[in-house]
């Protein structure tokens, strides 16, 4: 039996990844793996931030399922609780407040490190990838010393990609060696452009999502260093390596900046790549991230959670054809959220349709004319009477 | 285990830290090392253990400092006081007087930032706290800054204080696990560069109450009552009404049941992140 490993990346948008499309390489390592890999080019987030999105990647649940949301629900299932009953070893690493033990992430684990006794900065407010990486590697040292032959699960988080993007001059080099901005100016256009949502000077979205880019060029080394330290220690060729993001991020696609509450693609549209699963290739498919901890529960061979919403990925063959589902509530207002801005996103194959509960306003995309969702066409398609009927039964089922 | 057997690993657990003292005092000038002292049963063994070392090794004990933020129990200030005269130790006892004055030292009550002076109304703007007001709590998260890490970084670059001995403990969180006796903060934006020394690293709850009670450490009355762990007043809670901490299940049960300040942690990491 394989080991599996999921590899998270907070904040990587689909297009930054040179497999993904992109022009200028940002990934070159993910993208050489590609041979090695199934890479899913339809995968959809749950949610467009990251405590609407995790619920899917480790609890293949839904944001809003479980009432108001105020930290990990205890009826909600983390893929670790089934993998640690049937004598699995699990650990997992990560930097994000979010997931933090104290909301409840941490069950489950054999090993959990959520980095929140550490001491942390506004200019760095996380812990560093090359950081994670070091964790890791000393628990997969001791691990595999101590021999005894159980399978693993890990899970380990980059957050280095989440603003406040302020690169380190060797990531600023390799991307654009032009900016010569300093660590003062980058924490400013933070804290005057990127936080006050100001999207009115084309020229600093432009620099904002350059900065961006530069993380995204230090998060691949990070990857790359990871593999090398599986590879050192024999454990990558045992291993199947399942990576995503839990959601995207914008630079004016659609008047904003960050990932607030949208439902677009740039937030929703996530990589989803696996890596040493015995077959390669492309899948077309429209998977979600729900999907995710039940092909962790089927590589190691269990049973299938009952509780679990999503289906394996695995068998490719096997998976059957449909909808994808997410939500998500208004962040920017107090804390917690406004619960009456509450936004819903369900997609077939290429059609997008996506209702503001709060202003009852529907939005409806086909992706395949319009990939940048700019045109609605929720008055004339004929399709937007059967997708609203889909999309409404799932909307606000929350409040009862 | 038996009487004896406790008794021997007492001594060897107590001879493994004096072994960290004794090498923190050959890395570091003891004038230039501070110890923290909060008067709950792990700092008030380290320092019983520090001052052992400095008499046998006849070395001036290191400035001692405890920081009052404006919450204490009064049982603590009493321990604390009633310690430091038993024990001859001029301890230096910082503490945000400007904070209290605006709120007249009293919890709940409304800090008007106009009303603090220039330090603290900078400190607020560099963890980007805007609002005009808030309510003095000691762990919400200008309370906390304000009251403990402004006047604990002023203590440590006013008296050039290279490290300090501080009573941290593997057992507390699993992420302190892997935790090093000798752990260099690098210098950066939220605090001076200084090295924590863990000279306590090694015992669990159960070695420290097994150790005072082999050495006679004296320890605050509160623990008699039922409180295992103590923190600021309205954040700790006792474990078992009434069982004195050392008879509690120390082993199932978790020593940190009041987690208001992990939640703050949260809330601050996430304002950083841009949120809120």
């Amino acid at each position: 039996m394989k080991d599996v490993i999921l590899l998270t990346i907070d904040a990587l948008r689909k297009d930054a990844l040179g497999c993904y499309g992109r022009g200028k390489e940002l990934t070159p390592f993910i993208d050489s793996l590609q041979s090695q890999c199934i890479r899913f080019t339809r995968g959809q987030a749950t949610g467009p931030y990251t405590q609407a999105s995790f619920p899917g990647i480790l609890t293949s649940s839904y944001y809003l399922e479980y009432g108001k949301p105020k930290g990990l629900s205890p009826h909600r299932t983390l893929v670790s609780e089934p993998l640690k009953q049937a004598g699995i070893v699990t650990a997992a690493f990560h930097s994000n407040p979010y997931l933090c033990d104290f909301l409840g992430w941490n069950r489950g684990w054999d090993f959990f490190y959520d980095s929140m006794e550490e001491e942390v900065s506004s200019r760095m407010p996380y812990i560093k990838g090359n950081v994670i990486n070091a964790k890791v590697t000393e628990w997969l040292s001791s691990y595999s010393a101590a021999g005894d032959g159980k399978p693993f699960f890990l899970w380990l988080h980059y957050m280095d990609i989440h603003e406040p993007y302020i690169p380190e001059r060797k990531y600023v080099d390799m991307v654009d060696s032009s900016i010569t901005m300093s660590q003062d100016e980058m924490y400013s256009l933070f804290e005057n452009t990127l936080l006050k949502r100001d999207v009115s000077d084309p020229e600093k979205v432009t620099l904002l999502k350059k900065l961006y880019d530069m993380h995204v060029r230090e998060v691949d080394t990070y990857v790359q260093d990871f593999f090398n330290t599986l590879d050192q220690l024999g454990i990558l060729k045992d291993s199947v390596v399942i990576m995503t993001s839990d959601h995207g991020d914008e630079f004016n696609e659609h008047g904003s900046l960050s990932h607030d509450d949208k439902m677009n693609s740039e937030l929703i549209d996530i990589p989803l790549i696996i890596y040493g699963a015995g077959k390669n290739g492309i899948c077309d498919t429209l998977v979600s991230n729900a999907d995710i901890p039940p092909t962790i529960v089927h590589l190691f061979g269990l049973d299938p959670v009952k509780k679990f919403e999503g289906h394996s990925l695995l068998p490719l063959d096997g998976y059957p054809e449909k909808g994808c589902f997410g939500e998500a509530i208004d962040q920017r207002g107090q804390r917690g959220g406004d619960i009456e801005k509450d936004s819903y996103f369900y997609r077939e194959k290429d059609l997008k349709i996506i209702c503001h509960a709060g202003v009852d306003r529907w939005e409806l995309y086909d992706l395949n004319q319009d990939p940048n969702e700019v045109n609605n066409i929720i008055d004339t398609s004929p399709a937007a009477e059967e997708l609203r009927s889909k999309l409404k039964p799932r909307m606000r089922r929350w409040l009862s | 285990m038996t009487g004896q057997e406790k008794e021997k690993r007492c001594a060897e657990l107590v001879g493994k830290s004096k072994e960290v003292i004794r090498e923190a005092f050959k890395k570091f000038n003891p004038a230039d090392i501070a110890i923290t002292w909060t008067g709950g049963k792990d700092s008030t063994t380290n320092l019983w253990i520090i001052r052992q070392v400095c008499a046998e090794d006849n070395i001036d004990l290191p400035k001692v400092m405890t920081i009052d933020e404006g919450d204490a129990f009064p049982e603590i200030t009493d321990f604390l006081i009633k310690m430091s005269q038993k024990w001859n130790i001029d301890v230096e006892w910082l503490c945000n007087f400007d904070v209290l004055k605006c709120c007249q030292s009293h919890l709940g009550n409304i800090v008007r930032v106009k009303d603090l002076n220039e330090r603290n109304r900078a400190e607020l703007k560099r963890i980007r706290v805007e609002q005009d007001s808030f309510t003095f709590e000691a762990e919400s998260e200008a309370g906390n800054h304000l009251m403990k890490t402004v006047v604990f970084n002023q203590f440590v670059e006013e008296n050039n204080i290279s490290a300090m001995f501080m009573a941290l403990r593997r057992d507390e969180q699993a992420t302190r696990k892997h935790d090093e006796y000798f752990t260099k903060k690098e210098g950066g934006y939220l605090m001076p560069e200084h090295t924590r020394i863990s000279t306590i690293l090694h015992f669990t709850e159960r070695d420290i109450w097994n150790t005072i009670k082999s050495y006679n450490i004296p320890y605050c009355s509160l623990y008699e009552i039922g409180y295992r762990s103590l923190g600021a007043r309205t954040s700790s809670n006792p474990g078992k009404v009434g069982v004195p901490a050392w008879e509690q299940d120390i082993e199932h049960v978790p020593e940190r049941a009041g987690r208001r300040q992990d939640k703050e942690k949260a809330m601050e990491r996430m304002r950083q992140l841009g949120y809120m």
